[in-house]
């Protein structure tokens, strides 16, 4: 359903293709191991076509006195020389066509093979996919040097022969990627509706699925790459690729095996370095090329983003409120610009034992909102103003060990994902028993039998048997249940529900607000719930925040936001639900234009450009949040004037 | 579980008959560039060595009789005879030679994996960090060093100039076990390093994306401690993707211990299969393939084994 | 009579079931059982169910995008269970489709010209130029968007406007029926009223057909004037929107009214009661249907022949099917609404 709100919206941003080409290469230019990989292969290139360009001395004849042996590098011989007296430093540049040559052969097998086979296998899917594969894995998982020896044998034994055996070994790899870029691209709706549209398959293969297989392509290429040479190396040096005097960066290692232990290790690096250098090229170059096509990774759940230089807020807390936060703002740095502004002088509160609804769009903050004030904000992102308190205690700035006594035992957290939180390696119950065995002094025993009485407090029928499951044995909703009854555990004071019902069916969503309820009055917890169903709000909470583009927009009890809307947004999205408009055949009303990114918040105003009592004034001046009651407030210039106008004519609805 | 086992083991069947068909299809491969007998016999053979050879290999019969009858042998552990020494059976001078090779290829296995698993988990930790940079090109450079290079280079320092081992040579079990363990630790440490440095970017990249995952930001809001987050919540995740990895290394590790034998002057698996290619002596050349493709798919089985412990999809669906 | 414009005959899509070349047998998932219903021109019939009712599995038998394993569909009287290779172009013309997740079913790679007009140079045969960029350019126009979106790639829009592109490239070949899948689920509140109201002004003014498929009854009921109720790729209830929605004739209908949430706290109070006679259990797997209703465990009033008995559809009050025993056995309603018998029952029910 609505809002996949990613935490991070600022990332959700698009780019221009133009700019993400751009950023692509600037990326590249920037990672400096990235430029000296691209130097060293195109030295190697020009070393390819043309050796002697580069190297000036004869790499087959050697010294024929037989004085200048064994050398170590030095004016005249930059690399030294080896046992016959020949410069090495000319060997390895020509040992750079042996490679390429090498990487030419069997990389022209390899994709010639491994691309065609993927794209039909995958394509055509079923039995003949799942035979193609079978027969790929066989080979796949057998040793490429084993392989080569296999074809060597038959052929002769020579580096292009060699070059043969790996092509077909390596082709497996090829096919793996292809297929599996395949098959999963052949799912995409894009294909369905190419389909749909009527065009033919060559053309969906050549204008879909090609152009999103290729960057996977030329990573695995490079990676490839090395790995031929590095190969190739190995069966020279065993004596079953190039010749014996070949300038091979293998043969000559090979050539030096034993005596370098007489003479020195001198005589293995110049062949060694070279190979070594190249191979890590390639692999960096693969490397830095996925870096820069994909996203960063450099934050995950451990990161604890910085609790430092919050600036305080002069807003008192209500003494008597459970959790209140007041005049939160959160940023994400971006890439080199200003920081983006994702909360904006947040500020509400939740009273012992009420239901607290917050209700806004996607990207409006509300998941964001209750994070940041756990202590959880996404890495890189910040809390930077802003005070939280929790049960009397201010925990603006408390450590993560500090929280990690209060989450879990007195907040308890359900998620959206009802699957996707729970572990899929663990069974459930030792999910459940997790928040007893570390808040409380139970043992494992009576933690187990306290997750099966949670269970069934829960209602998920047959829990003795159920605890033992795995997460993918639950349906979502059932997966819910386990969600609460991992929050409840301990019996927290506070429950924080973000969506628990926006990935589950409306039948599903009643039982599990219901059961939300019973939990309410039974224990008298109390309920923060964020949604974006004004619906599922009328149906549980006490009072409501109505959130929109990082702020809070409108706050109140449910009863008096619902009949007598203060704020134009509010008013609005209740007027564009189709509930409010059965039985009649108008359309429904809608809020023009689209919500606003964080990157440009229009100056005044948030919602100047779609409100349609918007003036000069809500355009130039951001209204401030005003407080007309406890726990009663609202930001609009207007509100007063339009008090009336807003206040909905409500007809009853007829079940 | 004991069924999912039962299951996989079956499951291996159909890849050993596909290795004993290629391993099978050498030989005709090589009759059809011409006969084995005269290349194994050299130029001027003798027509009692070709006849012999012939008859070693069966060529009378056609080729669905000759691969039942080769299969047959070959299940009952009778791999024929060297081609080039008619007294000596293939069987026996594989039995020779695969202590020393599986000596090696074990011991670099349990080094490569369990220092891989810490020092991916420790990079894991804190992604971007100075220990997760630094082994991140450490082990960039391991990778794309091949095996026998990492042992001449440790021959060089730790055997020659400083005299802590024998440069060459084997010693087996059976005559000293501190000097089978001192004769296999430069050749295991070669091999290793690479199946290290692999393990631990791929560990470091699955825990990093377990890390990412909505479980553990559950975890984290119940209160569980970083230590737990990551050893209970995120490696058994991040070992999935891991296992599947450690199969394809281990199989290549399989054969890249031939190079480093030969580095190590140890008479091995790696010097009868690469002089049996050098003298076609496609006999031998299948034994070892036998051999190899046996160890393949034990290694194989194993993966899928532990896989199904940890994924418990895959287990329960079977 | 006359023809409707599409009929579907007990449409049956079933899944799996061959074995894999060396492992188990995958079981079969039965996915799409015995459906059937008709969609006159320029009319709308929404389907609604929930997730894994076998709703976009109809809608993807109907597109030719999977294969058929009983029943028959027929456009305008022509068989068009298997279209031949030959008959596709024609087909496609005809029938359009808008696809759920307005993320991934617009190829990212594109602008918005060669999305929308790539159908056109497909059917019409106007080759990439001014006169195909003209003719997507009003395209844009309709759906609300403008020629400033010409250029513009999927990821430089929002979920809204990619919606727009897909509605514009489904219209693009003047189809007479356009199937939509969720086309307004994964959208913003105040975005979705704005893609429904242009659906209903298209059919307004250009006469199209829809299939409107959507989990919300709420949102399938103001679009459709015709509705059918999904449950485990079992059409349970069909019949005039208004009239399912006001009284409806199968238990699974009344628990799908009676959760709607309302905007409105009072409203709700009422609701929630009749909503908590509904039991808590999971519905079965479509690999693994029971021999009888496949509501029977959740159902309030389920009897026993429920369980063994697989319930024969009716003809009900308002003029439409449901499928439930309730009409035939026990209070035999004879095709009367629910739910007052279901009120009266569930005073004294006790929940599982
Ligand atoms: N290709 C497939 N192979 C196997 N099973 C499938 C396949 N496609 C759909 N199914 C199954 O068929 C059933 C119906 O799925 P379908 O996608 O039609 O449901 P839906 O009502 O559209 O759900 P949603 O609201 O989530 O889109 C589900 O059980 C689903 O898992
Ligand atoms: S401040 Fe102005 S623009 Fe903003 S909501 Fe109020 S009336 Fe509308
Ligand atoms: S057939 Fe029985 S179980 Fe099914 S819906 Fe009707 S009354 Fe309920
Ligand atoms: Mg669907």
């Amino acid at each position: 359903m609505t809002a996949a709100h990613s935490p991070v919206e600022a990332e959700a941003l698009p780019d221009k293709p133009q700019s993400q080409r751009r950023r692509f290469w600037r990326r590249m230019f920037r990672n400096p191991l990235a430029v000296l990989s691209m130097l060293w292969i195109a030295f190697l290139v020009l070393s390819w076509i043309w050796p002697e360009l580069v190297a000036t001395k004869d790499p087959f004849k050697g010294d024929p006195t037989l004085q200048d042996i064994f050398l170590t590098p030095n004016g005249e011989y930059w690399l030294g020389t080896d046992g016959f007296g020949r410069d090495y430093f000319s060997r390895v540049i020509h040992g750079a066509g042996f490679a390429f040559q090498s990487i030419f052969i069997a990389m022209s097998i390899a994709v010639g093979i491994g691309v065609p086979l993927g794209l039909f296998s995958g394509w055509r899917g079923g039995r003949i996919d799942r035979t193609i594969m079978w027969f790929n894995d066989v080979i796949f998982s057998l040793p490429i040097v084993l392989l080569a020896f296999a074809v060597v044998i038959v052929l002769t034994p020579s580096l292009n022969s060699a070059m043969v055996g790996v092509g077909i070994a390596m082709s497996t790899r090829f096919t793996r990627l292809t297929r599996a870029v395949t098959l999963a691209e052949k799912e995409e709706l894009y294909v369905d509706a190419a389909r749909i549209t009527g065009l033919s398959t060559p053309t969906i293969l050549r204008r879909y699925i090609a152009p999103n297989l290729l960057p996977s392509l030329i990573v695995q290429f490079a990676i490839i790459a090395g790995a031929i040479i590095l190969i190739g190396a190995t069966l020279s040096f065993l004596g079953v690729g190039a010749n014996l005097d070949d300038p091979d960066w293998g043969v000559m290692l090979s050539r030096s095996r034993v005596e370098f232990r007489r003479v020195g290790i001198w005589q293995i690096v110049p062949p060694a370095g070279a190979l070594v250098l190249t191979v890590l090229s390639f692999n960096l170059l693969g490397d830095a090329i996925r870096d820069s096509l994909g996203r960063d990774k450099t934050s995950n759940a451990l990161t604890v983003s910085k609790r430092v230089s919050i600036t305080p807020t002069d807003r008192p807390h209500r003494e008597d409120s459970l959790l209140s936060i007041r005049t939160m703002d959160v940023e994400f740095p971006t890439g080199g610009g200003d920081p983006v502004q994702i909360l904006n002088g947040v500020s509400m509160a939740v009273q012992p034992g009420e239901t607290l609804g917050v209700v806004g769009e996607s990207g409006s903050g509300k998941s964001m909102t209750v994070l940041s004030a756990l202590g959880l904000t996404p890495a890189p992102g910040r809390m930077t103003r802003g005070s939280v308190k929790f049960d009397g205690q201010d925990v603006t700035s408390i450590s993560e060990r500090e929280w990690q006594k209060i989450r879990g035992k007195d907040i308890g957290v359900i998620f959206q994902e009802p699957i996707a939180v729970l572990n899929p390696a663990l069974k459930v119950g030792r999910q459940i028993m997790e928040p007893l065995l570390l808040h409380t002094d139970m043992d494992k025993k009576a933690a187990r039998e306290r997750a099966v009485e949670l269970l069934a407090e829960v209602k998920v029928p047959d829990p003795r048997r159920r605890i033992d499951q795995y997460p993918h044995e639950f349906s979502g909703g059932m997966a819910q249940r386990v969600g609460i009854a991992m929050a409840l555990a301990c019996s927290p004071k506070l429950l924080i529900a973000d969506e628990p019902t926006t990935a589950l069916d409306v039948t599903v969503q009643g039982q599990i607000l219901d059961l939300l309820m019973e939990i309410q009055e039974e224990r008298g917890t109390s309920i923060v719930i964020i949604t974006h169903d004004l619906g599922v709000i009328a149906e549980v909470a006490d009072r409501v925040i109505v959130m929109y583009g990082g702020q809070v927009v409108e706050g109140g009890a449910v009863d008096d936001i619902f009949l007598r809307p203060r704020h134009p947004y509010t008013k609005a999205l209740l007027d564009t639900m189709p509930q409010n408009h059965h039985g009649d055949d108008s359309p429904l009303a809608v809020i023009p234009g689209v919500v606003p990114s964080p990157t440009d918040w229009p100056a005044g105003c948030r919602f100047a450009p779609r409100c349609e009592h918007a003036t000069d004034r809500c355009r130039d001046e951001l209204p401030g949040l005003e407080v007309l009651a406890p726990g009663e407030v609202v930001r609009c210039h207007h509100h007063g004037e339009l008090r009336e106008l807003l206040a909905s004519e409500w007809t009853e609805v007829t079940l | 579980m004991a069924k999912y086992i039962a299951f996989r083991v079956l499951a291996t069947i159909p890849l050993l008959l596909a290795i004993a068909v290629l391993t099978f299809g050498i030989s005709v491969a090589m009759e059809g560039r011409g006969s084995i007998a005269v290349s194994v016999c050299g130029e001027g053979a003798t027509q009692e060595c070709v006849t012999e050879v012939e008859a070693a290999l069966g060529l009378d019969d056609p080729l669905p009789t000759r691969f039942v009858n080769w299969l047959g042998d070959v299940v009952q552990g009778d791999l024929g005879t060297s081609l080039s020494n008619r007294n000596q059976l293939v069987g026996d001078l594989i039995g020779e030679r695969i202590w020393p090779t599986l000596s090696i290829v074990s011991l670099s296995l349990l080094i490569g994996i369990s220092l891989g698993m810490f020092f991916g988990i420790s990079a894991a930790i804190r992604p971007g960090g100075l220990l997760d940079r630094t082994l991140s090109i450490v082990a960039a450079s391991v990778i794309a060093a091949p095996g026998f290079i990492l042992g001449m280079l440790l021959s060089w320092w730790l055997a020659v100039r400083w005299g802590w081992f024998d440069p060459v040579g084997y010693v087996s079990m059976g005559e000293s076990t501190s000097g089978w363990l001192k004769s296999i630790t430069l050749p295991g440490i070669a091999l290793a390093l690479p199946t290290l440095a692999i393990v631990q970017r791929q560990l470091r990249s699955s825990m990093a994306n377990a890390l990412q995952s909505r479980y553990v930001l559950a975890a984290r809001a119940r209160g569980v401690r970083s230590s737990k987050l990551i050893v209970s919540h995120a490696l058994p995740n991040a070992m999935i993707p891991t296992i599947t990895v450690i199969g394809f290394r281990a199989a290549a590790a399989i054969g890249l211990t031939v190079a480093v034998e030969v580095v190590f002057g140890i008479r091995g698996m790696g010097e009868l299969l690469v002089t049996s290619i050098v003298n076609r002596n496609v006999t031998v050349l299948q034994g070892g393939m036998i051999v190899v493709g046996l160890a393949v798919a034990t290694v194989n089985l194993l993966v899928d084994i532990s896989y199904g412990f940890l994924n418990p999809k895959v287990r329960l669906e079977k | 009579m006359t023809d409707s414009l599409l009929s579907v005959d007990r449409l049956a899509v079933h899944f799996g079931g061959r074995s894999k070349l060396f492992g188990a047998a995958a079981p079969t998932v039965k996915a799409v059982n015995d459906v059937s219903f008709k969609i006159d021109s320029q009319r709308t019939f929404g389907l609604v169910g929930e997730s894994g009712s076998g709703k976009s599995t109809v809608a993807r038998a109907i597109l030719q995008l999977v294969d058929i394993h009983a029943g028959s569909i027929h456009l305008d009287g022509t068989d068009v269970t298997h279209v031949q290779r030959s008959a596709e172009l024609g087909f496609r013309k005809r029938v359009q489709a808008v696809l759920q997740d307005p993320f991934s079913s617009l190829n990212q790679v594109h602008t918005t010209e060669t999305i929308v007009g790539d159908p056109i140079t497909r059917h019409r045969g106007v080759k990439p130029g001014n006169e195909r960029r003209d003719l997507v350019g009003a395209l844009l126009d309709l759906v609300g968007l403008g020629r400033d979106y010409l250029d513009r790639y999927p990821y430089e829009m929002s979920g809204g406007q990619r919606q727009r592109i897909s509605i514009a490239r489904a219209l693009a070949v003047e189809p007479d029926l356009v199937i939509a899948d969720e086309a307004t689920s994964a959208l913003d509140v105040s975005i979705q009223s704005q893609v429904i109201n242009l659906l209903q002004d298209i059919q307004r003014e250009r006469g199209v057909a829809f299939l409107f498929i959507a989990h919300d009854l709420e949102v399938v009921s103001h679009m459709s004037h015709e509705v059918g109720v999904m449950y485990l790729g079992y059409l349970v209830e069909s019949g005039a929107a208004e009239a399912v929605y006001q009284a409806p004739t199968h238990p699974y209908t009344e628990m799908l009214v009676a959760s709607i949430p309302f905007p409105n706290p009072r409203e709700q109070a009422k609701r929630r009661l009749l909503r908590q006679s509904f039991k808590t259990a999971e519905p079965p797997s479509p690999a693994n249907l029971p021999p009888g209703c496949p509501f029977e465990n959740r159902c309030p009033v389920a009897m026993d022949i429920c369980r063994e008995e697989m319930p024969p559809t009716s003809v009900v009050h308002h003029g439409g099917v449901a499928r439930c025993h309730l009409h035939t056995s026990g209070p035999a309603l004879g095709g009367e609404s629910v739910v007052e018998f279901i009120k009266s029952q569930a005073k004294g029910c006790v929940e599982v």
